[in-house]
């Protein structure tokens, strides 16, 4: 297969390592630009891959305006409503930071050694698609990290964006010939759930005064 | 032997709501009325797409649309008019429901009015999009269709717009994305795990690939069933994934209610069914997982409703242990079980919308909803109290209501497998239920307030208008029908059963 290793490990390991920093990267404008340099990286991913899969074009075209474009826009616009700041999470930035890396190293290794486990074909696991789909679930790994760490609700979105992007990129491993229009539906669906997420987000802290989640605390039991 | 039939009702039933919702919202601003009227009508053009669709099924065939993308058998068909059938009730009752302006004073009554075709327009998007899950034989589109209904219902459970409105809502939008992301990507990896087997397209229908499920990794099957218990078990309410649920089920308006917990959380059940029943004939072990998730889902949503004040959210608790019964029938593989489950999932989807229907009235009438506010209302509000009972005598399984057949038939499915722990804790659960169904119904309609303080004035209720028990009395009717009567869904329901995959081997 044409593919460039060096080049999609390269831009696989530049790509976790946005995810760390739209994780703790306390400015939330920050954290988005982290975000939109993930999907950016996403989108040169894919294009690494197209050349083994010239179906793969359409998939980098639908990465660019969906997580490139749509999502870090509507982010910026909410994050100019509702504050730069992020609400202090639930752990320190030091102790995060830690948390955060041992969980990348630690989740790669693991990942990258065992995925078979989890490949449904041999080619799934093959050469670059094994590095991929080791990242993937990385990403997905941050991304769950995010969302149960921090009480900033703009945050837990970019955590969420972060999941989003890693079933995004482990399609290129695990199904490369998908129809461009299930993975359509999938890619609008997701900005339209964010757009959604961030306007009510933009409701509460009209309410409340406050993005913060431990704000929430009208309903319980 | 059943064959396949192209048929344009496999695209009406959940076009036809699609397109009355976006007529609604933008005629509706022009008049109020018109956003009604197309509400009205699309749900009925779904319900009278649906009977078509029940009546060619029952004939034998199985439609199709969109070459194989869409793919109506008898298990599609029962859920599809489960889904009308509880769609136009709720719609007709939320006419008058929501242009009440007591009700609508939570956000400033006049710029929630000003929402209202927006509602209607959501509304009967979520009716569609649950219609289209039902229908799809897509796996990646049962995903797009279920994220959909999250998408199409997150801004009417927040609809009054109010901090426990929109806290309801931020809940119920973030968790059933992030679970359903985990079903997005056990879809995927059955996919990409089918793709060797089945050429093209075909990796990616339902129908295709229960015929392949032996052949799947062992290893990669694990993943796919735990991760779309995962998902679609968020989206219905399944324990312990539950914790949106009562939230979003008790904020959102009363009709809407009767939606999510009647019918959405039965769709989300459904695509539970219609994946992961493909790997119970190769693992024998997963039925008593299931069984196992079904028994704590009934105890806990059981126990949770026993110690709440606020009727929805007891109602919502309700639901998840109903859920329980559901997914414990569907575990015990077995015939009678998978037809005990189908039968609980429509006798629940007309009972729990009766009874949040019911709840809605008494909101209706007395703007409140804690049972310590609330005392005494029998006298001034007999259709309500009669229709709340039936649903009430319905969710406990008493005779001669629907409850009743669907739990018997889960109890003696559970018995021939020799689940006697199952059947236990099945029917203890049911007890609670009834303990907190008729503690509710007896504090709401015939004891007196607990607070003297914030207790509601009997002097102004009044009876629900007409339209709101003609919503509450068809319900009650299909209620006490199932009950009495209960082989009128037997052909149906015996057709359905025979589609799940497994339970023929057994």
């Amino acid at each position: 297969m044409p593919y460039n290793t060096e080049l999609i490990e390269t831009l696989s390991m530049i790509l976790i390592i946005t995810s760390v920093a739209a994780v703790e990267s306390q400015n939330l404008k920050r954290a988005a630009a982290a975000y939109c340099l993930q999907a950016l990286l996403i989108c040169g991913l894919i294009l690494a891959f197209a050349a083994g899969n010239s179906a793969l074009y359409v998939w980098a075209a639908t990465a660019f305006i969906t997580k490139a474009i749509l999502t870090p826009w509507f982010l910026l616009r909410y994050i100019a409503k509702t504050g730069e700041q992020e609400v202090p999470a639930i752990v320190g930035f030091g102790p995060s930071v830690v948390i955060a890396s041992v969980l990348l190293v630690s989740f790669y290794k693991l990942t990258h050694t065992y995925v078979h486990v989890l490949a449904p074909t041999p080619e799934a696991v093959a050469g670059v698609f094994r590095t991929n789909l080791a990242v993937a679930l990385t990403v997905f790994v941050l991304g769950l990290y995010a969302i149960l760490s921090r009480r900033d609700a703009i945050k837990t979105v970019i955590g969420l964006c972060l999941l989003e992007n890693a079933v995004h990129l482990s399609l290129v491993s695990l199904a490369p010939d998908m129809r461009e229009t299930a993975l359509i539906g999938i890619a609008t669906e997701v900005v339209v759930t964010v757009y959604l997420l961030l306007y009510v987000i933009a409701g509460i802290r009209e309410k409340v005064g406050s993005t913060d989640t431990y704000e929430l605390a009208e309903l319980h039991w | 032997m059943e064959q396949s039939a192209p048929s344009a009702l496999t695209q009406i039933v959940f076009l036809a709501p699609a397109v009355a919702g976006l007529l609604a919202w933008l005629l509706g601003r022009v008049r109020r009325a018109v956003a009604e009227a197309f509400a009205l009508l699309g749900s009925a053009a779904a319900l009278v797409a649906a009977i078509g669709i029940a009546a060619r099924v029952l004939r034998g065939e199985i439609l199709t649309g969109w070459g194989p993308e869409l793919r109506v058998d008898a298990l599609s068909a029962l859920l599809v008019l489960l889904i009308s059938g509880v769609g136009l009730p709720s719609t007709l009752f939320s006419i008058r429901y929501m242009r009440h302006r007591r009700l609508l004073d939570r956000d400033g009554a006049d710029v929630t009015d000003k929402r209202l075709p927006g509602f209607y327009g959501l509304y009967l998007l979520f009716l569609a999009t649950m219609l289209w899950g039902c229908v799809t034989n897509n796996i990646i589109m049962l995903y797009v269709a279920v994220e959909a209904t999250t998408i199409a219902s997150g801004l009417l459970v927040a609809f009054y717009w109010d901090r426990r409105s929109l806290e309801a809502g931020y809940k119920y939008l973030m968790l059933l994305t992030v679970g359903i992301t985990f079903a997005l990507f056990a879809s995927v990896l059955l996919y990409a795990a089918a793709t060797p087997y089945l050429p093209g397209v075909n990796a990616m229908l339902i129908s295709e690939l229960r015929g392949v499920a032996s052949l799947i990794p062992r290893s990669v099957a694990v993943f796919v069933v735990a991760f779309l218990v995962v998902g679609f078990g968020t989206k219905a309410g399944i324990a312990p994934f539950h914790p949106w649920l009562p939230d979003a089920h008790a904020e959102a308006p009363s009709p809407v209610s009767a939606l999510l917990s009647g019918v959405m959380i039965n769709m989300a059940a459904y695509a539970l069914a219609r994946t992961i029943t493909i790997f119970f004939p190769v693992y024998d072990a997963l039925t008593v997982f299931v069984v196992f998730l079904g028994g704590f889902t009934m105890l806990l949503g059981g126990v949770m409703s026993l110690v709440q004040d606020d009727l929805k959210r007891l109602l919502a608790y309700s639901s998840v242990s109903q859920m329980g019964y559901v997914i414990m029938g569907l575990g015990f593989g077995t015939y009678l079980g998978v037809y005990g489950s189908l039968f609980h999932l429509l006798h629940h989807a007309a009972a729990k919308a009766l009874l949040f229907l019911s709840v809605g009235a008494v909101i209706y009438a007395t703007s409140a909803r804690s049972m310590s506010q609330l005392g005494g209302l029998g006298k001034r509000m007999p259709v309500t109290a009669a229709c709340f009972f039936i649903g009430a005598f319905a969710i406990s399984g008493l005779p001669p209501f629907s409850g009743f057949m669907s739990k018997l038939t889960i109890f003696l499915a559970g018995a021939q497998e020799g689940m006697w722990t199952a059947v236990g804790v099945g029917i203890f659960t049911s007890l609670l239920t009834l303990i907190v169904v008729m503690r509710a119904g007896q504090a709401i309609f015939w004891g007196a307030p607990k607070s003297a303080a914030t207790a509601v004035s009997l002097e102004s209720v009044r009876e629900a208008p007409a339209s709101l028990w003609l919503a509450m009395g068809a319900l009650a009717g299909v209620c006490l029908l199932l009950g009495v009567y209960p082989q009128i869904a037997y052909p149906l329901l015996n057709k359905a059963t025979l589609t799940v995959a497994g339970v023929v081997g057994h």
